[in-house]
């Protein structure tokens, strides 16, 4: 296959990255992260990784700039692992790495912004020589410490930590870190079958990019990844000119922890071909588990704007260039070890909702209304089952997308996040919970001259003789997802007992046998002036019960 | 003549075209056509084109055996939403599963996605008090009052022209949906009943209402479809049986294709495959990529033991075609394929945000189509390309019926390539064929990375119009070593019906640790299944002692939320196959995720029965007319042809037609038949083999 791929080269002397060799290798490379991610999820074990798309694989040159990453992953996840990777680098130079090295961690300032995420990254060698890494990013079923909860004062509760360390040295397992990490968790077995799953994956990136380069000729990635880098840098670089040079600021609040709401102040500037994120004056970091990282502000703060403006561009190390992101050290949104961080998903998630209040401003019709899904809002239930088993499941539902400048949201859709709901059939097979109701939630979406989307409601009787644990993660009870440029806000969170007594929403609780939990998911927020909503709309509405009369009439004007 | 009733028909209604093959197996002969598709009332085509292909066969209606069918009656009724107003019924409190279904958004960049339309709207949804436990307790009876109050509501006040019932646990504990069915039926005789346990009895409430209601909305329309083929067939004076080609690749009878339309969506396709399996069984090839490249799709399934590869689930109507997870989910049983948006309309153009030149999806289609078609396309396209590189002749497109025009074609390529990124015109059609082609690799490699399967222990059988001019260079990026190439490629496709087999997948669904199973339950069920299994296929033509039964689980361990099949060794099973099937579960575990963790437990969730006869065959070498044409012909001409890797080379060009067994040639050569040119590249061999398929070994 040798002569090929000279011929190849010969085919455009010069010119060997020209627009169509270069379209063709970055497929390549896309194809081999989706490959690594094929990998990860066939042999995953945990139901995580599978069910909630809870994991990423990223393929970097030798520096730790990603060339590709895998098409459905967790974007947050792609966008920081280059940045792990570089850290690894800082503490393993890169000539210290052996083939069948893996590196792994889940310091959350290092990684990901909680334990429960491992990062797994391998050496690719190319003719003897290191080329790149293949990483990948999944939640592990299990860290130990407070499962499932917000409500931590400090990291320690939180699970065990794991400093970048070999996860593997010249293809051997590090089996004193091994049985640390597995002594300290619930479910070892599964954490190991992950953990194994992704060594699979960054074995499967590995061996795809060294065919890759066998078979194209090229020496290494860098040249490659310096021009697929370009391109992507270009393509955002083009679509932030569009938007005219200034600020614009925004405000959000959230429900934050007992009565400290969280305030979340943003400011976006655009000047020529960057744009710089800044969130001076946000809530200072506070003692539960819903501070958010640096590396994760960043990652839901370019996130969302690479959706707004540059979404069809694959992504590598220059989709982000072009974008900074700064945010005030001991911050809920920079907080400082040993900060609890377990729920950070809570505040990273609303940064979307910030950035496109504040760029609503300037382009309207790039932008979305707030999401009810953002933060989303879990419920995990567990206990013991009539026979004698243990259960732990955790319902997995969306709240409302916030409205689109020329349509409606989505109902019962998480934005940014992009965690699907399984079947209550199958949930109800596997607890011992009854499902009463599982429907969209009427006048749930917020008003506008196009509607958000419609949150939920969920009904949820314990079908057991024994009480069982129900832990809430939630936000939005108190400051529902908001409209943009005149539109209002979504119905709030709501989470009532049977009893009419409410849980805190961000807690470890229990439930009696046979009482039951409301669930109200919060529907998005509108956009624009109701009142220009058409009245076929508003009718549509009506007869699908999607609002009520009574929302017609007073909120848009229609008997 | 005397009336044998002994020849076959097959039938395949397209978008486009209308395909007929005809096999005669007493006097062994094979006959192929094509005619335009009759888009008001398909059956025009179909009487139009069977009474031309019996006469060039010298037969009489009276002497057909039967007429197989498949049709996208089905597909296209979907994506074009055009079915019936169905009302639906649900459990209390669940009217809502359809419409949030599973909660994802299919591009994670895309703000403004488009969600596929309802079937039913909110509006025809109403809610029945009931409840079943998933143990099966009835927690609330059937309000059979609301019953009939929902459906004289939906009948009389909407207008409803279908009906389908969906609710929840019904997969195994049907009695309330039965019983809903009983109430609606008294009511309305006519109105056609979907219900979910009899559609897809399988878990998960969504997907199986979804399938229900699928299948209520095509019902009316296929319903009326089916009886007008039959009516006008047998007035032509046709006694034998009419059968349908379903999505897995077997024939069923009218009457099931009646009641379960919406098996049917996959009808056309499935052919394709069924033929490759048929060409791999000839050919002695146990692992195959069929391939089948037409005008803007490219379709790849794998056929492992001359059986295409199953799934039983499907999407059907999705926003973005080529987009998993934008359409309706279905389960049912269908040829698992994967679909590509590549083909010889596929269009080329220059990204303004990265300044890459892409290759599709967006196809030119058969209207403007291609540049050189001279009907007002004025972007270039694969077929272009492939007419710039010299694959095409472009004197000699479609066997000579149609002159392609080359200097339009140039001047395309000129203005929106060169002139964007100073890449001259042959390498920039040069760049669309291997962007293409590696396009087709890319997806090909995921399918068979996602079954845990090598690409090079496969043997690639290529056709459709544009598959035999793509099949050398994608076998080559593959890494494959052999392609074979069957004659009449645009046609071979309709092979597939004459040879599939009388064949059903039955399901029920009933969950279990397997420590725990009631085994007498599940021989029940499979009882029930091979019985129902049974009287179907014999109605479809098999003697009943020769159809055989696959038994399958779906098992998985407990926790996980995706089940892998697991074969049985019997319909009659008890405590004592429980170590045999827990080895059965580990060892296609282990095929497919190369691990096994013995100690975590295990449950079955459904329980599947294929049921076959065995399928028909062709004696292709017999059929196929004889010439006497020389061991090695002499080119008809030569044309330079540009390959990627080996620059200009002047390939020798053969007619296909006066190639015969035995015949070996050597590429670079282009082989012309009517509907496609088969283009090899340098150091490969080509031989023909006894039934003239073009068998390519690659370097």
């Amino acid at each position: 296959m040798l002569h090929d791929r000279m011929d190849m080269m010969s085919d455009s002397p010069g010119a060997a990255l020209d627009p169509i060799t270069l379209e063709i290798f970055w497929n390549r490379l896309i194809s081999a992260a989706d490959e690594a991610a094929t990998g990860l999820l066939r042999t995953a074990f945990s139901t995580i990784v599978r069910e909630s798309n809870d994991f990423a694989t990223v393929l970097m040159d030798r520096n730790g700039d990603s060339v590709s990453e895998n098409t459905g992953g967790l974007a947050s996840f792609s966008c920081i692992l280059p940045r792990t990777t570089k850290d690894f680098l800082r503490r393993f130079p890169a000539e210290t790495w052996k083939p069948g090295d893996t590196v792994v961690t889940n310091n959350p300032w290092l990684a990901t912004g909680h334990l429960p995420d491992f990062t797994v990254v391998t050496g690719i060698f190319h003719r003897g020589a290191l080329v790149g890494f293949s990483g990948s990013i999944s939640h592990s079923p299990d860290v130990g410490g407070a499962l499932w909860s917000a409500d931590c004062r400090e990291i320690f509760e939180e699970g065990i930590l794991i400093p970048p360390s070999y996860l593997l040295r010249e293809g051997q397992w590090n089996q004193q870190l091994l049985d640390i990490l597995l002594g300290n968790v619930r479910v070892p077995r599964q954490v190991l079958g992950d953990l194994q799953a992704q060594v699979v994956a960054a074995e499967v990136g590995a061996r795809r990019v060294a065919e890759f380069l066998e078979d194209t000729g090229l020496p290494d990635l860098q040249d490659l990844s310096a021009a697929l880098s370009e391109r992507a840098d270009r393509a955002m670089r083009r679509a932030i000119a569009e938007v005219p040079d200034g600020t614009w600021h925004s405000e959000i609040t959230a429900d934050g922890f007992d009565d400290k709401h969280t305030l979340i102040r943003c400011a976006v500037t655009v000047r020529g071909e960057t744009m710089h994120i800044d969130y001076a004056g946000t809530s200072p970091q506070i003692d539960r588990g819903i501070n958010c990282v640096m590396n994760y502000t960043h990652a839901y703060s370019v996130y969302p704007v690479k959706c707004a403006l540059d979404p069809f561009t694959p992504r590598n190390e220059g989709s982000y260039q072009a974008i900074t992101v700064a945010a005030p050290e001991r911050s809920i949104l920079n907080p400082l070890y040993p900060a609890p961080v377990s729920a950070r998903q809570l505040t990273g998630h609303l940064l979307a909702g910030a950035i496109y209040k504040a760029l609503s401003q300037v382009i309207p019709t790039r932008v979305i209304a707030e999401c009810g899904g953002a933060p989303t809002m879990r419920a995990l239930f567990s206990g013991t089952k009539h026979d004698g088993d243990s259960f732990s499941q955790v319902l997995f539902a969306s709240g409302g997308m916030g409205a689109c400048p020329h349509k409606d949201g989505m109902s019962a859709t998480a934005f940014p996040t992009n965690v699907g709901a399984g079947s209550i059939e199958a949930y109800e097979s596997v607890a011992p919970i009854i499902v009463r109701k599982k429907l969209l939630r009427t006048d749930s979406g917020g008003p506008g001259t196009f509607r958000g989307g419609l949150g939920q409601e969920i009904v949820m009787e314990l079908d057991s003789d024994q009480p069982a644990r129900l832990s809430l993660l939630s936000d939005r009870h108190d400051n529902p997802a908001g409209g943009i440029l005149g539109g209002g806000a979504g119905g709030p969170s709501v989470i009532t007992f049977s009893d009419g007594s409410k849980p805190h929403p961000k807690s470890r609780t229990s439930m009696e046998p046979r009482q039951s939990v409301t669930l109200l998911y919060a529907g998005g927020g509108g956009y624009g002036d109701p009142k220009k909503r058409s009245r076929e709309s508003v009718k549509d509405d009506l007869r699908h019960g999607y609002i009520s009369a009574e929302a017609a009439r007073t909120i848009y004007g229609v008997e | 003549m005397t009336t044998t009733q002994s020849a076959r028909v097959g039938v395949d209604v397209g978008g486009t075209f209308t395909d007929l093959v005809l096999h005669d197996p007493v006097r062994n002969i094979v006959r192929t056509g094509k005619l335009l598709t009759t888009p008001d009332d398909p059956s025009e085509a179909i009487l139009a084109g069977i009474a031309r292909i019996l006469r060039e066969a010298d037969l009489k209606p009276e002497d057909v055996h039967s007429v197989i069918h498949g049709t996208t009656l089905v597909t296209n009724t979907i994506i074009e939403r055009t079915g019936a107003t169905v009302g639906l019924l649900t459990t209390d409190g669940f009217r809502d599963s359809i419409e949030i279904g599973r909660e994802t958004r299919y591009d994670l960049y895309d703000l403004f996605l488009e969600t596929p339309t309802l079937l039913v709207p909110r509006a025809l949804r109403q809610e029945i008090p009931e409840r079943i436990a998933a143990d099966g307790r009835v927690l609330t009876p059937l309000d059979e009052g609301a019953v009939a109050a929902a459906a004289k509501h939906l009948v009389e006040a909407e207008g409803i022209e279908a009906i389908a019932v969906g609710f929840l646990h019904s997969y195994h504990a049907p009695q309330h949906e039965k019983r809903a069915g009983e109430i609606i039926r008294a009511l309305y005789p006519a109105l056609p009943i979907s219900l979910s346990a009899e559609v897809a009895p399988e878990i998960r409430e969504f997907e199986r209402t979804s399938t229900a209601c699928a299948n209520a909305y095509v019902q009316p329309l296929m319903a009326r479809y089916l009886d007008r083929v039959q009516t006008s067939l047998e007035a032509t004076g046709f006694r034998g049986n009419l059968y349908i080609m379903l999505s897995g690749g077997g024939i069923t009878t009218v009457r099931e294709a009646k009641d379960f339309p919406i098996r049917l969506i996959e009808s056309g396709p499935a052919a394709g495959a069924m033929a490759s399996a048929f060409i791999s069984r000839l050919a002695g090839l146990d692992h195959v990529v069929s391939f089948d490249m037409g005008g803007t799709t490219a379709k790849m399934c794998l056929v492992d033991h001359h059986e295409p590869n199953h799934k039983f689930d499907f999407e059907a109507g999705r926003v973005r075609r080529f987009q998993k997870g934008s359409g309706l989910p279905l389960k049912v049983s269908v040829v698992d394929m994967i679909e590509i948006g590549a083909g010889g309309g596929s269009l080329a153009r220059i990204d303004p945000g990265s300044g890459l030149m892409k290759v599709g999806p967006r196809s030119a289609g058969a209207k403007p189509g291609p540049v050189c078609y001279g009907r007002g396309g004025t972007e270039p396209a694969v077929t272009d390309s492939d007419l710039i590189l010299g694959r095409l002749d472009p004197a000699y497109f479609l066997g000579g019926e149609m002159s392609l025009n080359l200097e339009p074609v140039r001047q395309a390529f000129e203005a929106r390539i060169t002139a964007e990124t100073g890449i001259d015109v042959e390498q920039a059609a040069l760049g669309v064929q291997r962007i293409v082609d590696e396009t087709m690799a890319s997806a090909t490699r995921m399918h068979l990375a996602e079954k845990g399967k090598d690409p090079r222990r496969y043997t690639m059988i290529a056709f459709g119009g544009a598959g035999p001019v793509h099949a050398w260079n994608l076998a080559r990026l593959l890494k494959i070593k052999t392609v074979v190439v069957p004659l009449g490629a645009g046609v071979a496709s309709a092979l597939g019906f004459l040879v599939a087999p009388p064949a059903t997948d039955m399901v029920r669904s009933y969950v279990a640790r397997l420590e725990r199973i009631d085994w007498a339950r599940v021989n029940a069920l499979f009882a029930e299944m091979k019985a129902a299994g049974s009287a179907l296929l014999t109605e479809a033509g098999a003697a009943p002692d020769q159809i055989t039964f696959r038994p399958v689980a779906e098992m998985r361990h407990v926790g996980q939320g995706f089940e892998i099949p697991v074969a049985l060794p019997g319909l009659e099973l008890s405590e004592a196959n429980v170590p045999a099937i827990r080895a059965a579960f580990f060892d296609q575990y282990r095929d497919r995720f190369e691990r096994v963790v013995e100690e975590s437990p295990i449950e079955a969730l459904s329980w599947r029965l294929s049921c076959a006869a065995p399928g028909w065959t062709i004696d292709l070498a017999g059929a196929v007319p004889r010439t006497d044409a020389p061991a090695t012909p002499a080119p008809r001409t030569h044309r330079r042809v540009l390959f990627e890797g080996a620059g200009w080379q002047d390939c020798p060009v053969y007619d296909r037609y006066a190639l015969r067994t035995g015949t070996q040639l050597r590429g670079p050569a282009l082989i012309e038949e009517r509907e496609s040119t088969c283009v090899v590249g340098p150091d490969s061999e080509i031989s023909v083999d006894a039934f003239l398929n073009l068998v390519i070994s690659l370097p």
